[in-house]
């Protein structure tokens, strides 16, 4: 059913709408305040540290000589490998840049780390 | 004899019912509108999947004696009813939030608080409407242009102001395209490099339960609360939870690809269609594209300042560009707040954060919809 506005005084027009989004997206933070509260799923926070037993001094057992790991990095017959494979998928572009990225990176992160690397 | 003067009736007969005949300098007029339009489209690539269909409607919209919005029923006609009786925004809606990630805004709600200070944009373009003489429901329409929420823009000023419908569709598109070129220099102007290289810590993991949750919930308290825009906040909730459910694929699939390419196509031809000469041609539509920019500037500022504000009460937690992104543009908002705070400090991701002030944004703009309806219509 259609009406006559209210009011038609621009300020009032803007008082009003500006209170009333506010009000309805502070609900909405309570609202989802309150899912985030419920939610029968969420992990638990973990207990405290429980109560650290007394340290006692124990005679440390003559260590393993385990032998140290060398990290050679990749064998170049790998890289070699991986290239002409790249080559016969038909990649003929000339490297602009390399980056490395960081395997523990989140969704968000790589999406926005993407998101970069395809602007240059 | 005979047969010369049958051939000189026909000729005139074609003449009379061709375009040439009834062709202004006006169409003509629009018709270069269209052409700029398409060359924005395709060639600078400024939102080529709803501009270039505006384009090409404005042109087809402009060729006299096509019969489009006579008595027979006909295509272009059918296009005009999904307009007309708000059929296509909720449906681009729909897609819309299938291809939402509310989990940024669940992890951390406050920013809301940014969508909902980005609409301080639509609220001073209503003023200044007003002032240079457009009645309440025209500046109603006009205003809402700095939501940058193009589907709101149609879907009000369908119900307010559908005259205006071709001038605000096509400020509102025009100038969410612009978001990198309009939003940089204020979010540069009005935060300190300090503020910019502020690193935001990573926002909690959101579980299955709260992001199927919250469609359901919000759609039940924002579609009670205000009814006018149960359909457009309805249809992105149901998107968004063909999305997260989990057994919906083919529906969020669809929602997301085919349906809202579909709609688009639609939405877009018919909005160029309503850009005939005689509606488009008057000193109005200048205005509209004037308040249009004022919207804008003034939706970016009004989230950076709260931006700021937020920044002030959490001890420097919150980085103010993301507050820019409170209009929903998404998510071309959020990566500009993302490349701004990238530029001032390299390393520093804000996309995620600024994701949840751009979808809280589109939020926004539909409850500033819905309330100026409920107080216009």
């Amino acid at each position: 059913m259609e009406h006559s506005p209210v009011t038609t005084n621009p300020l009032i027009i803007m008082l009003i709408n500006m209170t009333v989004v506010f009000i309805v997206l502070v609900a909405l933070i309570y609202l989802i305040k309150l899912i985030h509260f419920v939610d029968p799923t969420k992990e638990k926070p973990k207990p405290e540290v429980e109560e650290e037993e007394p340290l006692v001094a124990v005679k440390s057992a003559p260590a393993v000589s385990a032998p140290p790991v060398v990290e050679e990095g990749i064998n170049p017959e790998i890289i070699a490998a991986i290239s002409a494979a790249i080559a016969a998928y038909g990649f003929a572009g000339t490297v602009k840049a390399v980056h490395i990225l960081n395997h523990e990176s989140t969704p968000w992160k790589a999406s926005a780390k993407f998101n970069n690397l395809q602007r240059k | 004899m005979e047969a010369l003067n049958a051939f000189s009736v026909s000729l005139q007969a074609v003449w009379n019912d061709s375009g040439f005949s009834a062709f202004t300098p006006g169409n003509g007029i629009m018709i270069l509108v269209g052409l700029l339009l398409l060359y924005m489209a395709f060639v600078k690539e400024f939102e080529p999947l709803l501009l270039g269909p505006i384009a090409f409607g404005c042109i087809l919209a402009n060729f006299p004696n096509t019969g489009f919005f006579g008595e027979e029923m006909n295509v272009m006609k059918a296009i005009n009813y999904g307009i007309t009786y708000e059929i296509f925004p909720p449906l681009i809606f729909l897609g819309i939030g299938a291809m939402t990630d509310f989990s940024p805004l669940l992890a951390r709600p406050s920013t809301l608080l940014l969508g909902a200070a980005a609409q301080i944009g639509v609220f001073v373009a209503l003023g200044g409407a007003m002032l240079v003489g457009f009645d309440v429901h025209e500046a109603a329409a006009i205003g809402i242009i700095g939501g940058a929420d193009g589907p709101t823009s149609i879907y009000l000023s369908t119900k307010l102001a559908p005259h205006l419908l071709g001038a605000i569709a096509v400020a509102a598109y025009s100038y969410m395209s612009l978001v990198p070129l309009i939003q940089p220099p204020i979010m540069k102007l009005m935060t300190t490099q300090k503020e910019r290289e502020i690193v935001m810590k990573e926002l909690r993991p959101v579980t299955k339960f709260e992001r199927v949750v919250f469609p359901i919930v919000s759609t039940i308290f924002i579609s009670l609360l205000l009814p006018p825009i149960a359909a457009l906040l309805g249809c992105l909730m149901l998107g968004n939870l063909f999305r997260e459910s989990g057994v919906t694929d083919r529906l969020s699939d669809t929602a997301q690809n085919a349906l809202i390419n579909i709609v688009t196509i639609f939405l877009g031809t018919g909005t160029g269609m309503t850009m005939s000469a005689e509606s488009f041609l008057r000193t109005d539509t200048l205005l509209i594209i004037a308040l249009g920019l004022v919207a804008f500037m003034g939706g970016t500022a009004g989230g950076l300042i709260f931006g700021k504000i937020m920044c002030k009460f959490t001890g420097g937690e919150i980085n103010p560009l993301i507050g820019s992104a409170g209009v929903s543009a998404v998510p071309m908002a959020a990566r500009v707040s993302q490349l701004v705070g990238m530029k001032s400090k390299p390393g520093n991701y804000l996309l995620m954060h600024a994701m949840g002030p751009n979808v809280a944004g589109v939020i926004g703009t539909a409850v500033a919809a819905g309330t100026m309806l409920a107080m216009l219509k």
